[in-house]
């Protein structure tokens, strides 16, 4: 695994990051967690792993021996479920445990991190020192209790994934695949995926606060294969939440299957839109991915710091017309990128990234935001305790704007419509970023024509924000299981926008005379 | 050496046996990753850890299911085998669903592969440091640079698999890469930046960090000024590291599963001439030194040489056991080792005069294929070839089609392998590619 990544480093142009939503996911769990863990009268995030008080703060002391700025331990464990069906059986299944702890000592903008998946103090002391090598001061006052936060209330369960067997599962998967295969005769194919997890994370910090939060998540995906004349057509659709057993409704699920199938049956008849420029209008939902990559990479501020984002000399500039608002915000009630604390064990919030058209903040961790003399954002985030946290997104979007969908369609001689895509990327520098689109349509004299497929499509952050020229009132977020990779680092994340019209993008197609 | 872990490995197979499990197979795994991280003259960060993990894939009464873990408490190992083992009793039967066949384990060569450098272990704080220093420097020299961001990166990997049907094997393996991403002021806001990574099994077989770093930097100053290129139908040369992702792209979908679950372009050309003649792809696990070397692969399957694609003809796809046995296949390996494209007999230089007009692709932005249809659109940046010479950069553009289509028209192939990667390819040229640009 560990030569993947570098791998991939050497294969991925500096600062650049990408987006996805893989069709098949790889999670993992159990019916009933029975581990027996050593009751302490503690917090019970602390009994959960097996700590309490006293031998967090020797661990700090220790990580703090050769002085820090800020130090944090990052406790963590996550119990993930996935199940598969395919050709017509779930005979397949997967549980994880992932647990261990992260050490992180800060000293300016230098970071020493170490983890050890073995919670016992021995080896704790032994990765605290590893990481306090970075720095070479003297010891600093650590604390010697830890002060708990109220914990957040943004997606509470009332059952947790631990209590829900593979038994109530299973049903959900069958009548995934039924209810795809009733959709259209030609469905040959059907593929269920299904992923639950618990994420119990402790944030100890130097300066003496206890941060617990236990993290749902789930996501399903199907994915549908049909045949039709001698071809073969491909489509999948899913829905994530920090969520449970209970919010799969039939008819939730049924409305996951009818999108695949349509997604899917489209494509017989769809083709390529001829290649070049063109105005692009993004329906409402999904096309958040403009957003992610065309701004939110750009606005991360490790980036910014370091002067090689396209967006370092521009906050408090004109970048859109006045009726575009851009936002990322944790705060969302159950959404995939939802978040009551960041993992630097910051309240996370909403930060405003453009405002009526004006760059505005950028997302901040602490060491952005020290060094811009600013309140952290709520925006440093990690994929595990084997990482240490950088600024990221959480649920990004754009609010509504003054025009009608149809009046946005109606505008456009000859261009596309985007609907449903895969993945984007963008390079940081430079500014230019793609995301794929999977379905859309092609937009003739103000109507729509015909289905389009399969296409790219490229254009440059600053200059795509300029052109939208048009937003619509309908403003949604997309419920797909979105993940953000940067540096080797994925988390979830949501996003969502209203349509849109960006006036000129370079759209990928065939034909060229 | 690696005692410790297949100890591990066989006590897991026994735990699951004894909470009721037919077949077991565990592999237990250890990995140490060190990270420094060294920005615009200073040292940035530093990362050190050893991880742990176990993993456990359980068959019982025709049912199948796999777990992993790093808590290795024993009490809580235990109580984690037992649910794993009553999670798969809650599954459906599936008859296709057999621990690995104990012939397949047969044959498994015998050649020392070189994975091991021991000096990797030696590496020490002051050596990553003067790399660091010496990438930086390097790779700071033009006054346009804004930063650089230098990275070094060593560790080893060990693992053991043990199985209820006698297998036992371990692995073990080092890397170290190092190299630096360059940011440069260009017009306007705009940043030109790229970068360059180095790495592989011995330290000693990498150029020196000074000459990683100046590629780099040349990188970077060759997209000062990339404007978007034209909409045109024209010859394409992609350079050897994109090559490496391109072949990525192509052999995806070209496993048994995908064929199965009828997800794969591949399905039925099995001994066609799919592609040009130019084209040949082998799969060799045996490499010496090789990043994606190995003995045995994740089922424990011997490694052995893998033709997937000879002279444009298919031969093979990579199928694993079980979906082998359900779309009656014959196994071969269900993941990829080292994937090794035919090389020619071109330069760069002539591949360019060979070309005259097109574009050169140096890098790939985003973009996806279907694998189903093959149906592909990828964003790049590059060069525009002019009169057989490297032109001014171009980027903003998307190249769309389909892959088996492309790679038809694969024309010629280089004899310029990038080194660094599982994939290991030469600049190929493909003519009569639709580009979309301004």
């Amino acid at each position: 695994m560990t030569i993947k990544r570098r791998d991939f480093l050497g294969h991925v142009a500096a600062g650049s990051a990408v987006i996805s939503m893989p069709t098949f996911l790889s999670g993992c769990g159990v019916p009933t967690a029975t581990a027996v863990r050593e009751a302490t009268p503690e917090n019970p995030f602390m009994t959960w792993f097996g700590v309490d008080q006293a031998t967090t703060a020797r661990v700090m002391s220790e990580l703090t021996a050769s002085g820090a700025d800020a130090a944090d331990l990052y406790f963590q464990h996550t119990r993930s479920n996935s199940l598969t069906l395919e050709d017509g059986i779930v005979s397949n299944a997967n549980s994880g445990i992932q647990q261990g702890v992260g050490l992180r000592v800060v000293v300016g903008e230098q970071t020493g991190y170490a983890f050890t998946e073995d919670l016992t103090l021995p080896s704790m002391l032994a990765a605290a020192r590893t990481a306090s090598a970075i720095a070479s001061g003297s010891q600093v006052i650590a604390p010697q209790a830890f002060n708990p936060l109220a914990s957040g209330d943004l997606y509470t369960t009332t059952v947790p994934w631990s209590d829900v067997g593979v038994d109530r599962k299973l049903p959900l998967l069958k009548f995934v695949e039924e209810k795809a295969k009733s959709m259209d005769t030609a469905i040959e194919k059907v593929a269920v995926y299904w992923g639950d997890a618990d994420e119990r994370v402790m944030i100890a910090t130097l300066d003496g606060r206890l941060v617990t939060d236990h993290r749902p998540m789930t996501r399903v995906t199907v994915v549908v294969t049909a045949s039709k004349d001698g071809k073969t057509q491909t489509g999948h659709s899913n829905i994530a939440a920090r969520e449970e057993f209970a919010w799969y409704s039939e008819e939730r699920l049924t409305r996951m299957v009818k999108e695949a199938v349509d997604r899917t049956m489209i494509q017989f008849e769809a083709r390529r839109p001829p290649a070049g420029e063109m105005p692009v209008i993004l329906a409402s939902g999904a096309s958040g991915i403009l957003l992610h990559e065309a701004i939110g990479h750009g606005m991360e501020a490790d980036f910014n710091r370091k002067g090689t984002s396209i967006y370092s000399d521009m906050v408090g500039k004109k970048v859109a017309e006045p009726f575009v608002t851009v936002v990322d915000q944790a705060t969302i009630p159950r959404e995939r990128g939802a978040l009551n604390y960041d993992d630097e064990g910051n309240k996370a919030g909403k930060t405003v990234l453009v405002e009526d058209g004006i760059l505005k903040s950028y997302l901040h961790d602490q060491i952005s935001a020290r060094q811009y003399g600013l309140d952290p954002t709520g925006s440093g985030r990690r994929e595990s305790y084997k990482f240490a946290p950088m600024p990221r997104m959480s649920c990004t979007f754009m609010e509504d704007g003054p025009h009608a969908k149809d009046e946005i369609v109606a505008a456009v001689d000859h261009g596309i419509i985007c609907e449903t895509y895969t993945n984007g990327q963008v390079r940081i520098g430079a500014g230019d970023f793609t995301f794929y689109v999977k379905n859309g349509w092609l937009v003739e004299k103000g109507r729509i024509t015909a289905p389009i497929k399969d296409v790219n499509i490229i254009g440059n952050g600053p200059e795509s924000l300029k052109r939208i020229t048009m937003v619509a009132n309908d403003a949604r977020l997309d419920t797909g299981g979105w993940t953000c990779g940067k540096n080797g680092q994925s988390v979830p994340v949501s996003q969502g926008i209203p349509t849109v019209l960006v006036s000129n993008m370079t759209v990928g197609g065939e034909n060229v005379g | 050496m690696s005692a410790d872990l297949e100890t591990r490995a066989v006590h897991a197979v026994d735990l699951a046996k004894a909470a009721g499990a037919n077949d077991v197979w565990a592999t237990a795994s250890q990995g140490r990753d060190v990270e420094f991280g060294y920005r615009d003259g200073a040292l940035e960060k530093v990362k050190d850890a050893t991880s742990r993990s176990l993993a456990v894939q359980i068959y019982a009464d025709g049912r199948y299911s796999s777990h992993q873990t790093t808590d290795l408490n024993p009490d809580r190992l235990r109580s984690f085998i037992a649910e794993a083992v009553a999670i798969t009793r809650a599954l459906e039967p599936d008859e296709y669903r057999q621990i690995t066949p104990a012939e397949l384990f047969d044959g498994r060569a015998d050649e020392d592969l070189d994975l091991v450098d021991a000096s990797v272990a030696k590496i020490d704080r002051q050596r990553r440091l003067d790399w660091c220093q010496a990438l930086d420097e390097a790779a700071t020299v033009d006054e346009r640079v804004i930063s650089a961001t230098a990275g070094v990166y060593d560790g080893s990997q060990r693992s053991a698999s043990a199985s209820s049907n006698g297998f036992l094997g371990a692995k073990e393996s080092t890397y170290c890469w190092y190299g630096t991403s360059v940011t440069l002021r260009d017009q306007g806001e705009r940043r030109a930046s790229d970068g360059y990574y180095v790495g592989g099994v011995y330290v000693d077989s990498l150029p020196a960090a000074h000459d990683v770093a100046a590629k780099a930097l040349e990188r970077s100053l060759a997209r000062l000024g990339s404007e978007k290129g034209p909409t045109a139908k024209t010859a394409m040369l992609v350079d050897s590291r994109a090559a490496a992702s391109l072949i990525g792209r192509l052999l995806r979908p070209a496993t048994g599963r995908a064929a199965h679950l009828g997800q794969s372009f591949w399905a039925g050309l099995i001994d066609k001439q799919a592609f040009s003649e130019k084209l040949t792809i082998v799969d060799n696990p045996l490499i010496p030194r090789g990043l994606g070397s190995r003995h045995f692969d994740s089922e424990g399957i011997a490694s052995r040489q893998l033709p997937v694609v000879e002279n444009g003809v298919a031969r093979n796809l990579y199928v694993d056991t079980y979906h082998g046995r359900k779309a009656n296949m014959a196994p071969t390996t269900g993941s990829a080792s080292n994937r090794v494209v035919g090389v020619g007999e071109h330069s760069l230089a002539e591949l360019l005069q060979e070309v005259g007009d097109g574009v050169y692709v140096t890098s790939w932005l985003g973009g996806n294929a279907d694998g189903t249809t093959g149906d592909y659109s990828l964003g790049l940046s590059g060069h525009l070839i002019e009169n057989g010479e490297i032109g001014r950069p171009v980027g903003e553009m998307n190249v769309t089609g389909n892959l088996l289509d492309l790679f038809s028209r694969l024309e010629l192939t280089g004899n310029d392998v990038y080194p660094y990667s599982t994939t290991l390819s030469p600049s190929l040229l493909f003519s009569d590619v639709d580009f979309s640009g301004a």
